[in-house]
């Protein structure tokens, strides 16, 4: 049985914990946060200890490590803070899970694979949209040659601006914006199913400062010669998008979440009003969070490697930071 | 009156539609056909029920006021200049030439004879696009920041895929037309384009993958996908897709998303039939009637032009693996 302590209660960390809780040979002990009412609402849910701490406070992470003894720390704080929690937990020989992004630099990164190879504790960085089941069967087909060779790859992410503790993703020195925090889902899906980036192209508006607005535009070329086109946004007023398309020599494949609707909910405003709301639904049987982290709980049992490794966690990293210099300096970047 | 037209070649398919739009319209007359394939020329006489003749120069000797070019690209140029000196107004297809030199050329001797040249860009005429237009133009989406456009389809074939003859492959055949669209509603010039540009698709000669980025001189970055990347299965010929991302809003526009889907048992597969409104008949229309009031047409061969150089960029940040800054200092 892994005891999970929780860094972080924020959404990410509801999620993780739920997913805990469902699993037989995990679950939840301890949920840290610098906001005392979001870690009692979140350990009260799941019955593990609340803790609160000081902003990046290590002497209050190594207290809590020591009240209540976890096998596995969960880090779901924002992004420039990974480093220090995972390194910090690596060192006390706890197993490790960040999520994504890994960093915010490529030198956080690095230290995080020394520290966690060093300390020989199983670490994995939470890139979910593998475990999502339509990137999962997108992968499959590509293998499987649906498309013969690939040629041609796009996908679309995105919806409105985040809510985030204390509007963090507004922030683009901590979140990187959408070409950091949200797109690199996709850079490490086409990683997974293209192999490794050769050069990157970007144009985006991340330094406009324009309030609660981002978009970007990536165009990737891969080692293989895929190309890839990456539409992240947080500049739709409503709904959000997820897209993909894997064009080859012999066939295409094509996603659309807007398509892909098995439930349509549509209720009246009230008994007076005929007007109202329609609410798409896309239920599936299994949670990817679930799937992603019962993943990692059964090589922390096994002492297997989890299949998202360190380097790959490293590498989407180092696609979001060409992306971020690119939009900068106008220039390709090459890898 | 209606305005009497010589249809100069029918290498481009699109030719045999604007014929079909031609004798649909009261404001237009087909006069004649003269093609460089005599063979095709007079089976399509035949089929639009008009007369062949035997050269271009005797077609553009003929009571005529006006010439439709659907050459293959490389011989847009020689056309146009015998028809302007022969002087006769021009609707040329796109891309109005090959290179920059050729375009200017016919801009210039349209010019000089006093016709009028107009570069086919019919999706300027669809109503999808006119009311993007209408909307951008009234700030429904504030300040535009960026957009996102493709213009994929499926590989022609033909002479599109020799290079002798085209000039180049996907890119320089579906740049153009998006390229214009983001011009007419940015109402700017593009100042600097990237291209990733491969041949994966087919693995021929020519190029068939295209994935540009544009940058116009009002600070809007945009992308153009211009792959032949449908694969024949594929229920239509392509799309025409713009995504405008504006400081108050986002405009989809999906050109010719108006179909109804045929699933046959005759051919085991699935059709998409468009039953939008014909944009080639519409722009031929905005064509004939801007010759017979004597007004400027709509879309110019500057126009064509603009939308040129940023397909000849793309080959040229294909080659150097940088960004290029438009308009080329050297054609």
């Amino acid at each position: 049985m892994q005891k999970v302590a929780i860094v972080g209660a924020g959404h990410m960390a509801k999620v993780h914990a739920a997913a805990y809780a469902n699993m037989l040979n995990a679950e939840p002990v301890a949920i840290m946060d610098i906001r005392e009412d979001a870690a009692n609402e979140l350990a009260t849910a799941h019955d593990a200890q609340a803790f609160t701490c000081q902003p990046r406070s290590l002497g209050d992470f190594e207290e809590m490590l020591k009240t209540a003894k976890p096998t596995v720390v969960d880090v779901c704080v924002p992004t420039p803070w990974h480093k220090e929690y995972v390194v910090k937990a690596a060192e006390a020989g706890k197993h490790v899970v960040t999520e994504k992004p890994m960093a915010r630099t490529l030198d956080d990164c690095k230290a995080m694979i020394d520290a966690t190879k060093s300390a020989g504790v199983t670490f994995m960085v939470a890139h979910v949209l593998r475990y999502f089941p339509e990137f999962a069967a997108a992968k499959a087909q590509v293998d499987a040659g649906a498309v013969g060779s690939p040629a041609v790859v796009r996908t679309t992410r995105g919806g409105g601006f985040p809510h985030g503790w204390n509007d963090w993703y507004a922030n683009f020195d901590w979140s990187g914006g959408v070409a950091l925090d949200l797109i690199i889902h996709d850079f490490d899906w086409l990683r997974w199913c293209f192999g490794d980036a050769e050069r990157v192209f970007a144009k985006g508006l991340v330094d406009r400062e324009l309030k609660h607005l981002d978009y970007a535009l990536v165009t990737i070329r891969f080692k293989s010669g895929v190309i890839a086109h990456v539409e992240g946004t947080w500049a739709m007023p409503a709904g959000f998008a997820v897209k993909f398309e894997v064009a080859g020599d012999k066939g295409l494949l094509d996603f659309v979440n807007k398509n892909a609707v098995p439930l349509m909910i549509a209720r009246k405003e009230s008994d007076k009003v005929a007007a109202g709301v329609a609410i798409p639904e896309s239920p599936t049987a299994q949670n990817p969070y679930f799937l992603e982290l019962e993943h990692f709980i059964d090589c922390v049992e096994s002492g297997q490697k989890p299949s998202i490794t360190p380097e790959d966690g490293m590498k989407a990293v180092e696609i979001s930071l060409a992306a971020l210099e690119s939009i900068r300096t106008g220039k390709p970047i090459t890898l | 009156m209606a305005v009497k037209i010589g249809m100069m070649s029918f290498a481009h398919m699109h030719s045999s539609s604007y014929a079909g739009c031609i004798n649909q319209m009261t404001e237009a007359e087909m006069v004649g056909i003269a093609d460089h394939d005599p063979e095709r020329g007079r089976k399509l006489a035949e089929t639009f029920k008009t007369k062949f003749f035997p050269s271009y120069q005797a077609l553009l000797e003929a009571d005529i006021d006006a010439v439709v070019i659907g050459s293959e690209n490389i011989r847009h140029r020689e056309l146009a200049t015998m028809a302007a000196e022969a002087g006769k107004h021009i609707l040329c297809e796109k891309p109005i030439a090959t290179t920059v030199a050729d375009a200017q050329a016919m801009i210039d001797a349209a010019k000089k004879a006093n016709v009028q040249l107009m570069t086919a860009f019919p999706c300027r005429f669809s109503p999808a696009m006119v009311r993007v237009k209408e909307e951008v133009d009234g700030g429904c989406v504030g300040d535009i920041l960026a957009i996102k456009g493709t213009n994929r389809g499926r590989m022609p074939g033909g002479w599109f895929i020799e290079l002798d003859k085209s000039g180049g492959g996907a890119v320089i055949d579906h740049t153009v037309h998006v390229t214009d669209l983001m011009r007419w509603v940015l109402r700017s010039d593009p100042t600097e384009v990237y291209a990733e540009i491969s041949n994966l698709m087919h693995h021929e000669k020519y190029d068939d993958i295209g994935e540009l980025t544009i940058t116009f001189d009002n600070g809007v970055f945009t992308t153009l996908d211009t792959s032949w990347s449908r694969p024949k299965s594929f229920p239509t010929w392509g799309d025409v897709t713009m995504e405008i991302v504006g400081t108050k809003g986002v405009i989809s526009m999906d050109m010719f998303a108006q179909n109804i889907i045929h699933y046959s048992d005759e051919t085991m597969g699935v059709t998409w039939h468009n039953w939008g409104s014909n944009i080639d008949y519409l722009m031929v229309k905005d064509f004939v009637t801007s010759i017979a009031a004597n007004v400027p047409v709509s879309v110019t061969g500057e126009d064509g032009l603009k939308a040129l150089e940023v397909a000849l960029g793309a080959y040229k940040s294909r080659d150097t693996g940088m960004p290029v800054a438009l308009p080329m200092a050297n054609g």
